[in-house]
C-alpha cells in the first residue's frame, strides 16, 4: 500500500440530489440478543444509485444490509426495531411476507454461492419459485440476466454444467446473474470482492457501475479505494453508528468529521 | 575464541541429540506396540472371513457357490440348503427398513438443523441419540408383544380384507397368517433401530453447510421446503446416500430384533407380510444345534452376511468421504 495515505480519489459517477430515496431507514436499532449492535439508524438510499457502507469491522455495516432483506430473522434471537421503507412500505412490519420481499431484494455475499445445480438453473431457480414462465421467457430471461452480469460469452456454451465448477470469479457473477434474473428493486452487496483476485474484482465493479443504471444498491467494503470507485454515496459507521453520510466526493475529499477524516486516510481501522 | 566456543557448543548439542537417539529403543518398542494394536483388528477382520469360508466351504462345495447362492430349499431332514429365502429376507427387511425409515430420519436431520428452537434442539438430539442406545433385544421383546399385535390388528386384517384377489398386491400385501409377525413388521423393527445412524450422520452433513449458502438461497425468496429440497440436500448429496448405506450395513446385520419379529420361516413366501428369515436370523435359531452340512452351510450363510456388509459399508465410507474432500 504505498498510497496507503493518499485520500482515494473518488472516480465514479457523480451523485445526483435529485434523484428520489428507494430505501429510507428511520430510527432502526438492531439486538444480537443483549447486544446493541446498530442504534438509532437514518439512512436515504437513492434510486438507481450505489451507496456504500464503509466502516472498521463490527460498526455494524453488515447487520444494517441484512436488515433490507430480513435475512437476519432466520436466527430466532436476532431482531430490528424502527423501520426501514421501501417504496414507502416498511419492510419491518410484521404483514410483510419476507419471501416476496426477499425475491424483490437481491443479495450477493462474501463468498460465491452457487447452488448445486446447473448454471442455467442457477439463474432460473428464482424466477421459476416466484413466477409462472414458458420456457421461452425463462430462456430469455436467463440470457439476459447472464449478459447483465458479463458473463454470458464465458458460460454460454455450457449452460447444462454446474455452477460450482466455475472459477471464484464466475461464481460471483454468477450469483450477481441470479440476483438479477428476479427482476430486484434493491440489489445488496455484502464485501462481494473480498473473496477474489484483483482481476476478478476489477470485472465485478464494473459490472456493478453498470447494473446501477437500473438498480438501487447498497455495498458494503472493506476496501476504501473500491467505495471511492465505485459508489456514488458513501456513510461511514463506527460502533453501530452512522457517523457520516453524504456524496462519496464529499466524505472522502472533504469529510466533517474528523473520525471520519482520520478512517478514510487510513489512520484506523 | 568464540567462533570455537559455539562451535563446541554446537557439538555438544550434537552429543545430546545422538544421546536422545539412543533412548530410541523404547519409541521403537512403543511404535511396535501401537502397530500390533492396528494389525489386530486387521488379523480379527482376516481370520473371521477365513474362519466362515473355511467352515463354510462343505456347504459351498456341495452345493456350488452359486447352487448354493440361489438354491430355495432349505431341509435340515434332506441335507437340502439353498441361502436365497434368507438372502431374500435379509434384503426385505433391510430395504423396508430404509424405506420408512430414510425419509423420517431426513426428516428428524432436517428440524434439528434448519427449523428447531434453541431449547428444542437439544432434547429431541439426545431422545434420537437414545434410542441407538436401546438394546436389540428390547426392540424385539417390544416388536413381539406390543407391536406385532398391532400390526395384526391394524395392518394386516384390514389390508387382507382390501388386496384380497386383486392381481399383484393381492399377492405381495396379503398375509395368509395375521400373526402380525413377518418381514414386514421386522423391516419397521430395524428402521426404527437405524433411524438414529442415518439422522445424527445426515445432521451432521447438514450443519457443515456453510451458513452463507442457506442465506442465499433464503436470500432469493425460497421457503424453508424449497431451501432443503433444492439447495441443501443435493449439496450434502451422494454424503447423504453415505448416511443411508452406515444405516443399511445395520440393518443387514441386525439379529435379535429381528428373530423376534420375523416369524422364522425357512419357505420364501411373495407376500411382505408372511413370515420369513434374515440370514442373521436363521443362523440363530439353528447354530445351537446345528452340526455336519447344516452347521457348514450356515457358516457359509454367514460368510456371505459378511461380504454383503462389509461391501456396503466400504461403499458408505467411500461416499461420505468423497463430500468431505469437497
Amino acid at each position: 500500500m504505498s498510497a496507503g495515505l493518499a485520500t482515494p480519489v473518488p472516480s465514479g459517477r457523480a451523485a445526483d440530489e435529485s434523484a428520489p430515496s428507494r430505501i429510507a431507514v428511520r430510527r432502526l436499532d438492531f439486538y444480537y440478543g443483549d447486544a446493541h449492535a446498530l442504534k438509532g439508524i437514518e439512512l436515504d438510499f437513492r434510486d438507481r444509485h450505489v451507496t456504500a457502507l464503509i466502516g472498521p469491522s463490527g460498526c455494524g455495516k453488515s447487520t444494517l444490509l441484512r436488515c433490507f432483506n430480513r435475512i437476519y430473522s432466520l436466527y430466532p434471537d436476532q431482531r430490528a426495531t424502527g423501520e426501514i421503507n421501501i417504496d414507502g412500505r416498511n419492510i419491518l412490519s410484521d404483514d410483510v411476507d419476507v419471501n416476496e420481499l426477499r425475491a424483490r431484494i437481491g443479495m450477493v455475499f462474501q463468498k460465491p454461492t452457487p447452488f448445486p445445480m446447473s448454471i442455467y438453473d442457477n439463474v432460473a431457480f428464482g424466477m421459476r419459485l416466484n413466477e409462472r414462465l414458458s420456457r421461452a421467457d425463462t430462456d430469455a430471461r436467463v440470457e439476459s440476466a447472464l449478459r447483465k452480469a458479463a458473463l454470458w460469452d464465458e458460460v454460454k456454451d455450457k449452460l447444462a454444467r454446474s455452477g460450482t465448477g466455475l472459477s471464484g470469479g464466475q461464481q460471483q457473477r454468477l450469483c450477481i446473474a441470479r440476483a438479477v434474473a428476479q427482476n430486484p428493486e434493491v440489489i445488496l452487496f455484502d464485501e462481494p470482492t473480498s473473496a477474489l483476485d484483483p482481476i476478478s474484482t476489477g470485472k465485478i465493479e464494473e459490472l456493478i457501475e453498470q447494473l446501477r443504471s437500473e438498480f438501487t444498491i447498497a455495498i458494503v467494503t472493506h476496501n476504501m479505494q473500491q467505495a471511492a470507485r465505485i459508489s456514488q454515496y458513501t456513510a461511514f459507521m463506527y460502533l453501530g453508528e452512522v457517523v457520516e453520510f453524504g456524496p462519496t466526493g464529499g466524505i472522502f475529499m472533504n469529510p466533517a468529521k474528523k473520525q471520519t477524516h482520520d478512517y478514510v486516510t487510513g489512520r484506523f481501522g | 575464541m568464540s567462533a570455537i566456543a559455539t562451535s563446541e557448543k554446537v557439538m555438544a548439542h550434537h552429543e545430546a541429540g545422538r544421546a536422545r537417539i539412543s533412548h530410541g529403543g523404547f519409541d521403537r518398542a512403543f511404535r511396535a506396540a501401537s502397530l500390533g494394536c492396528a494389525l489386530l483388528v486387521l488379523l480379527v477382520l482376516v481370520g473371521i472371513l477365513g474362519a466362515t469360508l473355511w467352515g463354510g466351504w462343505p456347504a459351498f462345495r456341495e452345493f456350488g457357490i452359486l447352487g448354493f447362492i440361489t438354491g430355495t430349499r432349505w431341509n435340515v431332514g434332506a441335507e437340502q440348503f439353498g441361502a436365497w429365502p434368507a438372502i431374500a429376507g435379509t434384503l426385505a427387511s433391510a430395504a423396508i427398513a430404509l424405506v420408512a425409515g430414510v425419509p423420517i430420519s431426513l426428516g428428524i436431520s432436517v428440524f434439528l438443523t434448519q427449523l428447531a428452537r434453541g431449547w428444542m434442539r437439544r432434547p429431541i438430539a439426545t431422545a434420537v441419540e437414545l434410542l441407538a442406545a436401546v438394546p436389540s433385544i428390547i426392540y424385539g421383546m417390544w416388536g413381539l408383544f406390543v407391536f406385532a399385535p398391532l400390526v395384526a390388528a391394524f395392518v394386516q386384517v384390514p389390508l387382507n380384507a382390501v388386496v384380497e384377489g386383486l392381481p399383484l398386491v393381492g399377492t405381495l400385501l396379503y398375509s395368509r397368517v395375521p400373526s402380525g409377525t413377518g418381514i414386514f413388521t421386522a423391516g419397521i423393527i430395524l428402521a426404527l433401530m437405524i433411524i438414529p445412524f442415518i439422522a445424527s450422520v445426515t445432521r451432521d452433513m447438514l450443519d457443515q453447510i456453510p451458513p452463507v449458502l442457506r442465506e442465499s438461497a433464503f436470500g432469493i425468496g425460497c421457503t424453508t421446503w424449497e431451501v432443503v429440497r433444492h439447495v441443501l440436500l443435493p449439496h450434502a448429496g451422494v454424503s447423504i446416500i453415505g448416511a443411508v448405506m452406515l444405516g443399511l450395513g445395520r440393518a443387514l446385520g441386525e439379529t435379535m430384533a429381528v428373530t423376534f419379529v420375523i416369524g422364522n420361516a425357512n419357505r420364501l413366501s411373495p407376500s411382505i407380510f408372511d413370515p420369513g428369515s434374515t440370514i442373521a436370523s436363521r443362523i440363530a435359531n439353528e447354530f445351537n444345534e446345528a452340526a455336519g452340512l447344516q452347521l457348514s452351510a450356515l457358516s457359509a450363510l454367514g460368510c456371505i452376511l459378511f461380504l454383503v456388509t462389509f461391501a456396503v459399508l466400504i461403499l458408505a465410507r467411500l461416499l461420505i468421504a468423497r463430500v468431505k474432500r469437497i
